[in-house]
């Protein structure tokens, strides 16, 4: 059983799988396919919530509300978008900074995001600019209050997508679901005792596959400027930067990473990206594998 | 012999789409399966086909702030009983490189309930460049003895935007308030 809705800016895709039905149960595949649909709104709405939360353009999300703060101020944040905000924090720090959520504003300048309603001016550096991004924009106090400490734009677009994909594979498995793939766009998790093939675009000619993998239990992200990328006022762009130097990541090539979560996955993809290196130290601490093309 | 037939012809289909184009497509829900998938409460779907005035398309492009596109729409009301639960609006969007079906539920006070999608499909066929890849793509429905409805492939690649869709439902809310939209209650 197998279905999608648009969520996250993206086709998000949820297939279960259910076992082979009985001829002679016609009753029990009823129950069964009413089971999965439920299964299936369960994950949906999963998805629905990240979205809420941790969207940088809805002004009612956590995000909004972190990028309206003056700096000092603080904002309560629900608990999952506390999880993401950690997980980044410390992908932050142990990339030395190749992770970073405050590239919020770049992206705006290069018009690869909507500039948020309301929020405050960040730091108002040019769309042309080659400087560095801002390190530690955000802290968390022991209240769990987020405060914003520099005046930056955070953006989770490289992160969430891979945690509402954890969420909606929970979401399945606490209906009862034994095995299934969740894929938000090509940020993908499957789980239970089945192989799933999965193919991944060519960079140079993305209509065409260019490599194939099987995926047991395990979460795929991939990363490429190849959709995304595009010449802003004779700048290349992308979705994608590499946060030490603000600069686009090069088009055409894109970085693929293995990990136990979707969101490590999402996330560790942007490191591989930037560094070029598909054996980066920072992926077998977190039990991850990475593939360039 | 005669119970048979259908499928015959089912499968003969299948063969030959595959054969003309070894593309990639995921079938997700047919019309009638989207229906009760966004209306699971409602006893009957009955045609509610619209054809746009040229003044409701003005106000649905006024609304929208989309072109109106297509005189024609292609929808379904749903009832239980006698009683309007609301619409089912399908359309198709083409991007740069997909082309998706999809249905849009929406209230009786066309307000958007729901957005299933029907079928997406690669619009310049996402190959398998190596054949032996292919054939294990092929027929190939059940793992494990498990069966993943029909589905192989995913594909992992940069994320793909659904602008198209995004727009394409706000085009559709639009249209339900011009032309679906209930007379409010007599006070």
């Amino acid at each position: 059983m197998r279905r999608a809705q648009p969520w996250l800016g993206t086709l998000v895709d949820v297939s279960i799988v259910v076992p082979d039905a009985d001829a002679d149960a016609d009753a029990d595949a009823d129950a069964d396919a009413d089971a999965g649909l439920k299964a299936i709104d369960a994950a949906f709405a999963a998805v629905a919530l990240v979205q809420r939360l941790m969207s940088f353009h809805e002004a009612g999300s956590d995000v909004s509300a972190i990028n309206r703060l003056q700096p000092g101020q603080s904002v309560a944040v629900d608990a999952h978008t506390l999880r993401v905000l950690r997980c980044a924090q410390s992908l932050e720090q142990a990339s030395n900074g190749i992770f970073n959520m405050a590239c919020g504003e770049r992206l705006v300048a290069w018009g690869q995001l909507p500039a948020p309603a309301g929020a405050m001016p960040a730091t108002g550096v040019a769309a042309a600019s080659a400087r560095p991004l801002v390190r530690n924009a955000i802290a968390i106090d022991a209240q769990q209050r987020v405060t914003r400490v520099q005046p930056a734009w955070i953006d989770l677009g490289g992160i969430a997508k891979g945690y509402a994909v954890d969420l909606a594979v929970d979401a399945l498995q606490a209906a009862g679901m034994r095995a299934g793939c969740v894929n938000a766009g090509g940020d993908m998790r499957v789980f239970g005792e089945v192989d799933f093939a999965v193919l991944i675009r060519d960079p140079q000619t993305p209509t065409l596959a260019g490599h194939r993998l099987q995926l047991r239990d395990q979460a795929l992200a991939t990363s490429a400027g190849y959709f995304s990328g595009r010449l802003h006022e004779g700048l290349q762009t992308s979705a994608l930067l590499d946060a030490r130097s603000g600069q686009a990541v090069p088009v055409g090539r894109s970085a693929s990473v293995l990990a136990p979560s979707c969101m490590l996955a999402d996330a560790l993809t942007k490191v591989v990206i930037a560094t070029s290196d598909a054996a980066h130290p920072l992926l077998a601490r977190f039990g991850a594998t990475a593939l360039l093309i | 012999m005669n119970r048979f037939a259908p499928h015959a012809i089912i499968l003969m289909g299948t063969v030959v789409a595959g054969m003309a184009a070894p593309a990639f497509a995921t079938q997700y829900l047919t019309v009638e399966q989207a229906q009760k998938v966004l209306f699971p409460e409602a006893s009957s779907f009955r045609d509610a086909t619209l054809q746009l005035t040229a003044t409701q398309m003005r106000d649905v492009e006024k609304l929208s702030g989309l072109p109106a596109r297509s005189v024609g729409w292609r929808i379904f009301a749903a009832y239980r009983d006698a009683e309007l639960l609301g619409h089912v609006v399908v359309d198709d969007v083409i991007g740069k490189v997909e082309l998706i079906s999809y249905a849009v539920a929406l209230s009786p006070q066309a307000v958007v309930r729901q957005v299933e999608i029907l079928a997406y499909r690669e619009s310049h066929g996402f190959e398998i460049r190596n054949p032996a890849w292919r054939k294990q793509f092929t027929g190939k429905t059940a793992q494990a003895g498990l069966t993943v409805g029909d589905g192989i492939a995913n594909i992992s690649g940069a994320t793909l935007s659904c602008t198209h869709v995004t727009d394409g439902v706000r085009r559709i809310a639009a249209i339900a308030q011009v032309a679906l939209k209930a007379p409010a209650a007599a006070a």
